[in-house]
């Protein structure tokens, strides 16, 4: 097909990122219950609705933030548009206009993964089953990625999947991020036992990859670094804004897109962001504003590419 | 085969269909449930005598078809001559005024064709309604054969049975013959009233297996008479559209107002011989209760031929003799007024109270030429898996035709089941399932 409906670019696109949203999800939740189990930190769900903007509509449906009330809020509540069950719902919604596009085995998978976690329970959530309800999401959110790799034909509508990917990936380690910094009083940040930064490390399964770039130990300094300019590491920011940045330049050279000068402002404004650096010395509200400036200029990218590509779609 | 061990591969059959999709969707107030189209795992076998009828039968009949809508929307000959009643045709609800003088690419009106055919009681075929506006089951005709291959690869082994998967390029062929004149590779598009549509899956699958984008009426826009699809690229042009929408709903400029779905100048632009449209518009007049019972008679008219597949019996009641003979024997006759849809109006003579036969006896006396009548047709049964038992249950057939510059039938077609027992109803929002349907040779 030479021609792309900006529709189903959107669509694509959107695919692409509901998908890498769930299975991050599901690491932000699966992190936040092993800080609580592991007692490192408070059990504060608090935290996790404010990094995903989420407290006004929780406070709306619920009085108290405890494990179960938000955990049910984040995997099975359909009604929330930011749960794991309503983001693989408009996952599948916008599989389902794409059908056409994507690859049989594509469908089929999403659409048995849909069902099961819309067949998800209370019960299934109880705290000794949590961690495996996420793992399935993540195993089931990454064959799906490995199906696409295997599977989709590498069109124009690949980069679109692959951009709405890594916005999205590289928008949710910037939060996880935060989560495992932001739980840490001011000026404490050097003091953590350097089980906090494994655990999060191996919430984004960085751990093996950091150790063998730091033998040493986890400083935060080189913790945040690495998952933030690493260009090896699959779900480092760096990473992702380099495969993102060559997808949209496949646009213009493989694709036969124009140059588009909104879209080269938003990628330029994302590397400023980035080379911006951080300090020598790392803080809780510092490193917090260097990941809001990163979360903004992804947001300027996707709307410049939305605007571009997608037609008002 | 055990039946126990058949039931487990069914069981595993409509989970795949399940986790593939392949579903129709029922609204209720709530949600959008997805089912899947029941499926009886015994193929209907069809011998290639069978066959040969049925496929000669089909293209006679669409060549028909075809004559017919051209004539009515041209000369109408066939209303001169007397060989059809000019008030069936111009008194119908789908006729076109807009498309008189309009000459489709290749002549043809009906691109896609969906014949229902029943046996009788005597094994003979008779087609009991023809489809000529937007006929639809065809993707069941080709997910039931990869499920039986899949769920029973041991089943066919030393059988030829011939091949379904040819549809999808069959129909973009037809389709590229119909192009407006001068495209030469032009760009076909399905279009779709979107996922909401019952029939979605369909609509995904054959713009699949056409390599074609599937589109909506919002895709598209109208620009001096041309028709374009909004790509990443801007607008591109578009040549020929694959239609699953109804002429009411198409062009708000041309038809329904208030319709949402449509494309405004559409319908001008495809005047303007800049987009054929498949199928054409005011096929809904050729597909008619009124007109089937003339169409033993069209094919005589213009191909000078006998029907090869009879109608069922139909008697005419604003001719004398088939009223005299209607109400001699409305005990023993389905009657039905021609202009209703949906089995409104409809009395099954043995099946009817003494004051149903007189109510209705004297409604055909006051407009006879409201009505027809036909005999209770015994449709023939095939076996059927139902519960732990193999039993018989009344099956139809709907053989697919595409006609672009010549007509080809896809071999075999959907058979739909009445899985109740007793039942003569096929359709899928009233218990029908279906089976796969081989041809073989």
């Amino acid at each position: 097909m030479d021609s792309l409906l900006a529709r189903f670019a959107s669509n694509i696109y959107w695919l692409g990122r509901y998908m890498e949203r769930a299975e991050n999800l599901a690491r932000i939740l699966d992190i936040n219950e092993t800080y609580a189990r592991s007692g490192s930190g408070d059990p504060d769900w608090r935290r996790v609705l404010d990094l995903q903007a989420d407290s006004v509509r929780f406070f709306d449906r619920h009085d108290n933030v405890d494990a179960a009330t938000v955990l049910n809020f984040y995997v099975i509540d359909a009604s929330n548009p930011t749960s794991i069950a309503a983001t693989v719902r408009m996952a599948r919604e916008n599989a389902r206009a794409l059908r056409h596009l994507i690859s049989t085995e594509m469908w089929t998978h999403l659409n048995i993964f849909h069902n099961r976690v819309a067949q998800l329970t209370q019960r299934d959530l109880r705290p000794s089953n949590v961690s495996t309800v996420c793992a399935e999401v993540k195993v089931a959110c990454q064959t799906f990625e490995g199906i696409a790799e295997g599977t989709f034909f590498r069109g124009e509508a690949w980069c679109f999947y692959q951009i709405g990917k890594y916005i999205e990936r590289a928008d949710q380690t910037t939060r996880i991020l935060d989560i495992g910094f932001g739980r840490i009083a001011e000026d404490m940040v050097d003091t953590m036992e350097s089980v906090h930064w494994n655990v999060l490390l191996r919430s984004v399964a960085g751990y093996h990859a950091f150790r063998g770039l730091y033998p040493a130990g986890s400083q935060p300094r080189d913790v945040a670094t690495f998952l933030l300019f690493d260009e090896e590491f699959p779900r480092a920011v760096g990473l992702c804004v380099e495969r993102l940045t060559t997808r949209l330049s496949d646009l213009e050279l493989r694709h036969d897109h124009a140059q588009y000068p909104r879209v080269e402002d938003a990628k330029k404004g994302l590397a400023l962001a980035l080379e911006t650096g951080l300090g020598k010395r790392i803080t809780a509200t510092g490193l917090h504003k260097f990941l809001d400036s990163v979360q903004v200029s992804l947001g300027v990218v996707s709307d410049a590419v939305a605007e571009t590509y997608f037609g008002g779609n | 085969m055990a039946i126990a061990q058949l039931r487990a591969r069914v069981r595993e059959a409509e989970r795949e269909l399940f986790n593939l999709g392949i579903t129709f969707t029922v609204y209720t107030d709530r949600d959008a449930i997805d089912r899947i189209l029941p499926f009886d795992v015994i193929p209907r076998v069809l011998s290639p005598a069978d066959w040969l009828a049925i496929d000669s039968g089909v293209k006679q009949r669409v060549a028909a078809l075809n004559a017919f809508l051209h004539d009515i929307y041209h000369d109408a000959r066939i209303i001169r001559d007397g060989i059809v009643p000019g008030e069936l045709v111009y008194g119908n609800a789908n006729f076109r005024p807009e498309m008189k003088g309009f000459d489709p690419p290749q002549g043809t009106y009906v691109h896609i064709c969906g014949t229902d055919i029943v046996r009788d009681e005597k094994g003979k075929f008779c087609v009991l309604e023809d489809n000529a506006r937007i006929p639809s089951g065809v993707s069941y005709v080709i997910e039931n054969r990869h499920l039986m291959m899949r769920a029973f690869p041991d089943l066919a082994a030393g059988l030829k049975i011939a091949d379904v998967d040819d549809y999808g390029r069959q129909l973009a062929k037809a389709l590229t013959d119909v192009a407006p004149a001068g495209v030469s590779d032009p760009t076909i598009a399905l279009m779709s009233p979107g996922f909401y549509n019952s029939a979605y899956f369909e609509h995904v699958f054959l713009a699949r297996e056409m390599g074609a984008p599937l589109v909506e009426g919002r895709d598209l826009v109208v620009e001096d008479d041309k028709v374009y699809m909004h790509t990443t690229r801007g607008l591109a042009p578009v040549h020929v559209i694959y239609r699953r929408i109804n002429d009411d709903y198409l062009d708000p400029k041309a038809f329904r107002k208030d319709s949402a779905l449509g494309v405004p100048g559409l319908f001008q632009a495809y005047l303007k011989g800049n987009v054929t449209l498949a199928n054409a518009i005011g096929t809904g007049v050729a597909d008619d209760k009124a007109i089937y019972a003339y169409m033993p008679r069209i094919i005589k008219y213009y191909l000078d031929e006998e029907a090869i597949i009879a109608n069922v019996p139909t008697h005419i009641c604003r001719e004398p003799d088939g009223l005299k003979y209607t109400l001699d024997n409305i005990d023993k006759l389905v009657t039905k007024p021609v202009g209703e849809a949906g089995g409104y109006g409809v009395v099954v003579g043995p099946r009817a109270s003494k004051r149903e036969l007189n109510a209705q006896r004297a409604m055909i006396k006051a407009h006879p030429e409201n009505y027809i009548s036909q005999p209770v047709v015994s449709l023939s049964v095939c076996p059927t898996l139902i519960g732990r038992a193999i039993e018989p249950r009344h099956v139809d057939l709907r053989p697919f035709a595409v006609t672009g510059r010549s007509t080809w039938v896809l071999p075999g077609g959907l058979t739909r089941v009445a899985l109740k027992r007793g039942s003569l109803v096929v359709n899928s929002s009233q218990g029908g399932g279906s089976k796969d349907t081989w041809v073989v040779g």
